[in-house]
């Protein structure tokens, strides 16, 4: 004998799959998504503790010292030194416990007896790229007097670019 | 016999399941058009980033005379805190907006909510500053909570100039008595024109309106002692302090140095005096920062600071050589010249702010 009795669990059974699907979506959708909205603050975090600490890297200490720390770093081109200074501006905190962040710095010119091309060498870094981390970029104009491709040493516009990263 | 119950049922289960599916999927959706604006985390560093800029990067108002130099009987007309010596000098903060800013005269919150954190929203609010090199923290306001919105700045405070006298400066620019005197005159000058036009950036500045002038003289008597015969120097009071001032003009460019005030309860010794003051070998004078205001200075004033010194024997007053006195030598110059001045120089130090 054929009647409706099966029909009535099949459609019991679909109507209970779709509401366990959705509770299944509703709970996935109420975890916490890191928006791009939050990303974009902890980049402008790091980018305006990056450039304070560059712009302070290129201010001498007072009026008779006639080179900024940063002048001196790239004139001779001294990656301890920048290492130091500069970590020493990023991580600094008010409370004991200091930061944590990584960085890797390039300094880049224009070349202007190698048919005026771009160039650029590393400065220093605490920690190589791999590609997986998400760096900020900041940069600091420096006016240095270095050769950069010429013969003699003048008075040339250099541009050092960092790339900030937390762990 | 069948009947058709069960299709009501399957009817009702199947219209249920589809209201609840919509019920479901609209009260997700919701929340995502409000995801924008319900972030508060988002809001409170946005909030912590703008206190920042205010704080590091503006001077605050009022900005001439400046706001740290208004004493607590006119705190309130300072509409808006700022610790950048100048808008040209990001970053850059003046030492006595610190020192005012982390002062137990304003009240937490009210005052600075309405003076640097803004918005009518009652933010609650942490400010921290820290010298490099240094464990004090200066701070205002409670520990922040779990979440707040946060901004840390790095910046440069400004340190102040000070003259040091010794018993050699004294000697190489012969600032000491010749002559047998009862009272000895030195004489300090600030040459406002060449403080303000010869060191233009606003970060190194001597800047005698804002800015503390700090003169120690140590060894006052030094070629008091050696003179035969060999006494001690007599017991001096430094006894009044004029503030003098000439004013070059287009038809006298060499005015007559005209005496028009006296500086009644100076900085000595790190205290704040009435004269007369009795003075051993050394001396500190402090000028504090708002004394000289611009209607006592224009920026072409020559401005004379004449320190006079009695002399007493017994309690008379008596006379005394090779005491400090610049009658013969001219004034003591306060100005760039690294073998007179200390100059500013910039401190490293770090800036938090915490909003929640």
């Amino acid at each position: 004998m054929v009647n409706d009795t099966g029909q009535l669990y099949t459609i019991e059974g679909i109507a209970a799959a779709l509401i366990m699907l959705f509770s299944a979506y509703l709970v996935l959708s109420a975890t916490s998504v890191y928006t791009p909205g939050d990303t974009h603050i902890s980049d402008m975090q790091l980018e305006q503790l990056g450039t304070d600490a560059l712009r302070m890297m290129n201010t001498p200490i007072n009026s008779s010292s006639a080179k900024s720390p940063l002048q001196e770093i790239v004139e001779t081109n001294n990656a301890t030194y920048f290492n130091e200074t500069f970590l020493n501006y990023v991580n600094n905190k008010t409370e004991l416990k200091t930061d944590n962040l990584h960085y890797s710095a390039v300094v880049t010119y224009r070349n202007i007896t190698n048919g005026n091309t771009t160039w650029n060498y590393p400065l220093s870094s605490n920690r190589n790229l791999t590609g997986g981390e998400h760096p900020v970029r900041v940069t600091e104009w420096v006016l240095a007097n270095i050769q950069a491709g010429s013969n003699v040493k003048q008075n040339r516009a250099i541009l050092v670019e960092v790339l900030l990263w937390r762990d | 016999m069948t009947d058709n119950a069960g299709t009501l049922s399957i009817d009702f289960l199947a219209g249920f399941t589809i209201f609840l599916i919509a019920f479901i999927y609209v009260a997700t959706l919701i929340p995502g058009l409000f995801i924008g604006l319900q972030s508060r985390t988002i809001d409170y560093d946005a909030v912590a980033y703008r206190t920042g800029v205010i704080l590091v990067e503006d001077p605050g108002m009022p900005y001439n005379p400046s706001w740290e130099n208004l004493d607590d009987y006119h705190k309130g007309e300072v509409l808006r805190f700022g610790l950048a010596v100048s808008k040209d000098t990001p970053n850059i903060l003046s030492s006595q907006k610190v020192d005012r800013f982390f002062c137990t005269t304003w009240t937490y919150p009210d005052d600075y909510r309405s003076r640097v954190i803004f918005g009518n929203y009652p933010y609650m609010f942490n400010i921290s500053f820290q010298p490099a090199g240094s464990n004090l923290t200066r701070s205002i306001g409670d520990d922040p909570p779990d979440e707040y919105g946060y901004i840390r700045r790095v910046v440069k405070i400004k340190g102040i100039s000070n003259a040091s006298i010794d018993d050699s400066t004294i000697q190489t620019y012969k600032f000491n008595s010749s002559d047998n005197v009862t009272t000895d005159v030195f004489s300090i000058h600030l040459n406002f024109t060449n403080l303000l036009e010869d060191e233009p950036n606003p970060a190194y500045q001597i800047n005698p309106y804002n800015d503390q002038i700090m003169v120690n003289v140590s060894g006052m008597n030094a070629k008091v002692i050696p003179i035969p015969p060999i006494t001690a120097p007599l017991p001096t009071n430094l006894t009044a302090i004029q503030i003098c001032r000439s004013k070059p003009i287009s038809t006298n460019l060499h005015p007559p140095v005209v005496c028009f005030a006296n500086f009644t309860s100076p900085i000595v010794d790190n205290n704040q005096v009435d004269l007369p003051y009795p003075i051993e070998n050394n001396l500190s004078l402090i000028i504090p920062p708002g004394f000289i205001t611009t209607d006592l200075a224009d920026a072409n004033t020559q401005l004379y600071f004449n320190l006079t010194f009695d002399h007493y024997n017994a309690g008379i007053l008596s006379e005394e050589k090779g005491y400090l006195n610049s009658t013969g030598s001219g004034p003591f110059e306060y100005n760039y010249d690294p073998k007179n001045i200390t100059l500013p120089k910039l401190q490293d130090g770090v800036l938090e702010v915490s909003v929640w």
